[in-house]
């Protein structure tokens, strides 16, 4: 007879997880040997014991439909955020961009809509960071470095320029943006909003911002005469009350390295600048073409 | 599930798609929501609690839908995310006086609805079940807890990060000591 059965082959062949050749040579062994026959029974009755007073814990109702609520509100949340998931779909971006550039086709009210709402965007992120300037920093610039970093390579916006009609599209950071913190305090400075700000020490979310934002103002710059004088005071009016929020919120934002809130007004306020370009280049091309 | 969630799997490259998640974010949810649930109470024996940890791993994969495994060993993948996000509450809140009265409070009156004499029978048995399963060590009580849902050696094995050859031994020594412990608690054996 052979060697008798381990308390592991056992329970594998009880679990029918042995290979089918040991399940044979097992089941062979068992039926001609007393020891391991008994061995299996008060194994299938430990099992049996387990089976059955483990089976409460997963009997109970499990809430399936207020778990889906929970998660799409959870998943919209994020998507309010940011996109989150998309950062591997260059086909989910295009959609995303299609989708956008049916919002910016432009009409001349919408192009007053869009501004408004811009500077709407800016005054809620100026509030924003005087409620922010009240409240000290927690943690200390030097501790920040050791700090969870969950995106530690920040991954730029998608820039998206379509010659024929010089627009660009910007879209937020796919990933949560208080995932670009990073550590790198300086003293505060006025914001520079043209590509000479290369020199300067940048947020990496920053870069991607500003790059977008020189684009876009070139294109302005060049197409400035034929912008309608109205719109054009407009645009000014609107582009230094932007302004004015990306200072503050920058500067915040680098005073207060360690606070997620203070990197976000700022990204916000970057945002709301690159809607109202968007806005006004769009306008101008709208312009042009009537 | 969600649109936008089906729209962006739907427009995922097919090659990541296919090789990295068959399933869908909806089907996932479909096929594993109660595995995950059920799990997550096992560990934190709370219902609201385990709504907690189940949203955060469905919010955990819907974020990693490009670098989960396939269908597969999906499962296997959710349970160790998981075991982990309940482990991690667990923590938090044995730091919590107050959660830990309320934890209690729910304990004693039961979270499963039910008549009341079998509710209270069932409840002492889950309880006596509970305290047993207690004093099996990990990994075994993990086998043990995986093993009763359904789960395959190589699933065990990739959600506790063990060798598959060594599961059955596991289950083995976690199911006798189990027996042992249980038999003593309620004089069962």
């Amino acid at each position: 007879m052979k060697e008798c059965l381990s308390e592991e082959i056992l329970q594998r062949y009880f679990d029918g997880e042995l290979e089918s050749e040991r399940m044979e040579g097992a089941a062979l062994h068992l039926a001609g040997c007393q020891t391991c026959a008994a061995s299996l029974r008060e194994l299938e009755g430990e099992a049996e014991l387990l089976y059955s007073a483990l089976a409460p814990e997963f009997d109970a109702v499990v809430p399936t439909e207020r778990l889906q609520r929970r998660i799409d509100a959870a998943i919209a949340g994020l998507q309010v955020v940011g996109p989150v998931a998309s950062q591997a779909s260059t086909s989910g971006w295009r959609n995303w961009l299609e989708s956008l550039s049916s919002l910016v086709s432009l009409t001349p009210q919408r192009t007053f809509g869009y501004a408004g709402l811009a500077v709407v965007l800016a005054f809620a992120a100026i509030f924003g960071i005087s409620r922010l300037r009240n409240t000290p920093p927690v943690t200390p610039p030097s501790q920040v470095a050791a700090g969870p970093q969950r995106n530690p390579s920040p991954l730029p916006a998608v820039v998206e320029s379509n010659p024929a009609d010089s627009r660009v599209a910007l879209t937020r950071n796919p990933t949560p943006q208080r995932s670009r913190r990073t550590s790198r305090a300086t003293t505060a400075r006025p914001l520079p909003s043209t590509p000479a700000v290369a020199e300067v020490k940048l947020l990496p979310g920053e870069r991607s911002y500003l790059k977008t934002i020189a684009a876009l103002d070139s294109t302005i710059k060049s197409g400035k005469k034929t912008m309608r004088p109205s719109l054009q005071a407009e645009y000014e009016r609107n582009l230094a009350l932007v302004d004015r929020a990306i200072a503050t919120t920058r500067s915040a934002a680098k005073r207060n390295p360690n606070d997620p809130d203070a990197a976000d007004f700022m990204f916000s306020a970057y945002q709301s600048k690159v809607d109202l370009l968007n806005t006004i280049a769009d306008a101008r091309v709208y312009n042009r073409q009537r | 599930m969600n649109g936008q969630a089906r729209a962006f799997v739907d427009s995922m490259p097919n090659d990541i798609a296919t090789a990295a998640t068959p399933l869908s974010f909806d089907e996932a949810f479909t096929l594993h929501h109660r595995a995950v649930f059920r799990t997550a109470r096992a560990v934190v024996r709370d219902s609201g609690l385990a709504e907690d940890v189940t949203q955060e791993v469905f919010l955990r994969l819907y974020r990693n839908l490009d670098s989960t495994p396939g269908e597969e060993l999906l499962r296997a993948w959710l349970l160790r995310v998981t075991l982990n996000v309940a482990r991690n509450t667990l923590r938090g809140q044995s730091r919590s006086v107050a959660r830990d009265s309320e934890y209690q409070k729910e304990s004693d009156q039961g979270w499963f609805a039910l008549a009341p004499e079998e509710d209270y029978e069932r409840r002492v048995a889950l309880e006596e079940a509970r305290r047993a399963l207690d004093k099996v060590k990990e990994p075994m009580r993990s086998c043990l807890l995986l093993k009763q849902q359904g789960l395959s050696y190589r699933e065990i094995a990739t959600t506790l990060s063990l060798k598959e050859t060594n599961v059955g031994s596991l289950i083995a020594r976690g199911r006798k000591e189990f027996a042992r412990v249980y038999g003593k608690i309620g004089g069962r054996r």
